[in-house]
């Protein structure tokens, strides 16, 4: 199984990523900023379908990607909120419903384990 | 075993482009230079350029300025260890073209003009090779003499050769925003739909292409364009314009009716290409039914041929090495082979064109195991 995260940032900022180990992932996200970072959403499913998915959020919030000093970060600029992205990653789902992917774990970190896709 | 997949419909959304299409027609405005100042002090990078300059006490030198002046083509050297051998088919082919001719668009020379008053040229000596040319074959009525005949010269004066050098290779490319693969469909576009003017084969036959893709609402838009977030749209400019327009009306029909929501992917185009010309040699129908399960089986494994190519061209890379026992490099053919083949794995029974069965033999078993695996 292949993942699609929603996180946010100690700041309160919205990002995105793909990852086989989530764990580990939120993990690597911790050691970075020296805190706890939460996986507000993670998504569970083929890795082609997660893959292609966060590849439509990067063109589709191409405009709303946060940039700094010509930097194009992995983060979402102020004022879009994580709503907006789980509420835009939700509606792909619902109209491509093809896509094998579903939440598996809520305001997720690594202290939580492994998730039970079941 | 039956195919495993079916097609499964998207809710089709107004697409923007119908209306924003760069290419539907021309702005039809005209701004004045005040407009592009503007937009350049607006600019980040250019903001950081006049700072540095401020900070290397860097000026315009006027003295450098380039003269320019109408000067008697028998004036002019060509110095052959700075501009290449003269290529006289360009002169006879192009330039001279009589279908295409047209005095009103010889650029100037550019040149040097040496202390001892030669001009030696950096640019255009196929332009006024040609025009000298057709001045010897009597074809400008009232001149005789070509060496007297007066061209316009654009100049500096110097006698630093390196100069000339430098200038001939930016001039030539190195350092010149060269004109992208678009702007020039562009322009063919716009000399038929804006000009009317027919003349050119090419521009005709690129404005076919176009219409074609358009009339699929697919849409090519410049490299890097923001509008490459609309569905339909394209910016693989060279290989659009490699297929016939029966190739693009049906790749572009497949992309309408099962991807309409997605921006086409470049792999669309040597896919159609590949099936058009294997299933047309080996006189064998590409059927709507192989389409829509096509359509069904890249839904279903991939989402969409953006990730196919990127999992096929892992899986090319894994069979290569095992193969061969070196890493290879991407064979654009692989496409197509790998599609029918993983159709067929997946209990595809439409009759497919048997030259894309017969090559890269086994490559669908280097695809990801959870890709296989749902064949199982």
């Amino acid at each position: 199984m292949y993942h699609l995260y929603l996180v946010t940032s100690v700041g309160g900022r919205a990002g995105f990523g793909i990852a086989t180990d989530y764990r580990e992932r939120n993990k690597q996200y911790a050691s970075h900023s020296g805190d706890i970072v939460k996986f507000s959403y993670i998504y569970g499913g083929l890795r082609t379908h997660a893959k292609a998915i966060e590849r439509t959020i990067k063109t589709q919030f191409s405009d709303n990607i946060w940039i700094v000093d010509d930097w194009k970060t992995e983060w979402l600029k102020d004022g879009v909120t994580m709503q907006d992205l789980k509420a835009y990653v939700d509606q792909l789902l619902n109209e491509r419903s093809f896509y094998r992917l579903k939440v598996i774990a809520e305001d997720y970190d690594f202290k939580q384990g492994l998730i039970d896709p079941n | 075993m039956t195919f495993k997949f079916n097609y499964e419909e998207v809710v089709r959304k107004p697409n923007p482009m119908v209306e924003i299409n760069p290419l539907k027609r021309g702005k039809g405005r005209t701004v004045n230079l005040q407009d592009r100042v503007d937009k350049l002090n607006k600019n980040a990078a250019w903001k950081k350029t006049t700072k540095l300059w401020t900070a290397m006490n860097k000026t315009f030198d006027l003295t450098r300025f380039p003269q320019v002046s109408m000067e008697p083509l028998g004036a002019l050297d060509i110095d052959e260890d700075i501009q290449r051998e003269l290529d006289e088919k360009h002169c006879a082919n192009r330039i001279a073209n009589p279908a295409v001719f047209d005095p009103a668009l010889l650029q100037p020379v550019i040149c040097i003009k040496t202390s001892k008053g030669k001009f030696i040229s950096i640019d255009a000596q196929h332009t006024v090779s040609t025009v000298a040319g057709l001045i010897d074959a009597g074809l400008v009525p009232g001149v005789t003499d070509w060496k007297e005949f007066k061209f316009p010269f654009m100049y500096i004066e110097t006698n630093n050769l390196s100069y000339a050098r430098k200038a001939f290779s930016i001039l030539n490319g190195k350092g010149k925003k060269k004109q992208s693969q678009y702007q020039q469909l562009r322009n063919s576009v716009f000399v038929i739909r804006i000009d009317k003017d027919r003349s050119d084969e090419d521009d005709v036959k690129v404005e076919k292409l176009v219409a074609a893709a358009e009339s699929h609402l697919c849409f090519p838009v410049e490299e890097d364009s923001t509008l490459l977030k609309h569905p339909g749209t394209f910016s693989n400019i060279s290989t659009f314009k490699s297929l016939s327009i029966n190739e693009i009306d049906t790749a572009c029909g497949w992309h309408d009716k099962y991807f309409h929501y997605e921006g086409v992917h470049v792999s669309l185009f040597f896919i159609y290409r590949d099936l058009c010309r294997e299933f047309g040699s080996a006189k064998i129908p590409l059927s709507g039914k192989l389409q829509e399960e096509l359509a069904a089986m890249i839904q279903k494994l991939f989402g969409n041929l953006s990730q196919f190519q990127e999992s096929v061209t892992e899986a090319h890379r894994r069979w290569h090495e095992k193969s061969y026992g070196y890493k290879g490099s991407w064979n654009d053919d692989a496409y197509a082979c790998a599609l029918v083949q993983l159709y067929q794995k997946f209990g595809g029974k439409e009759k497919v064109a048997p030259t894309l069965l017969d090559r890269f033999d086994n490559l669908i078993e280097f695809f990801d195991e959870d890709i296989m695996g749902l064949a199982d």
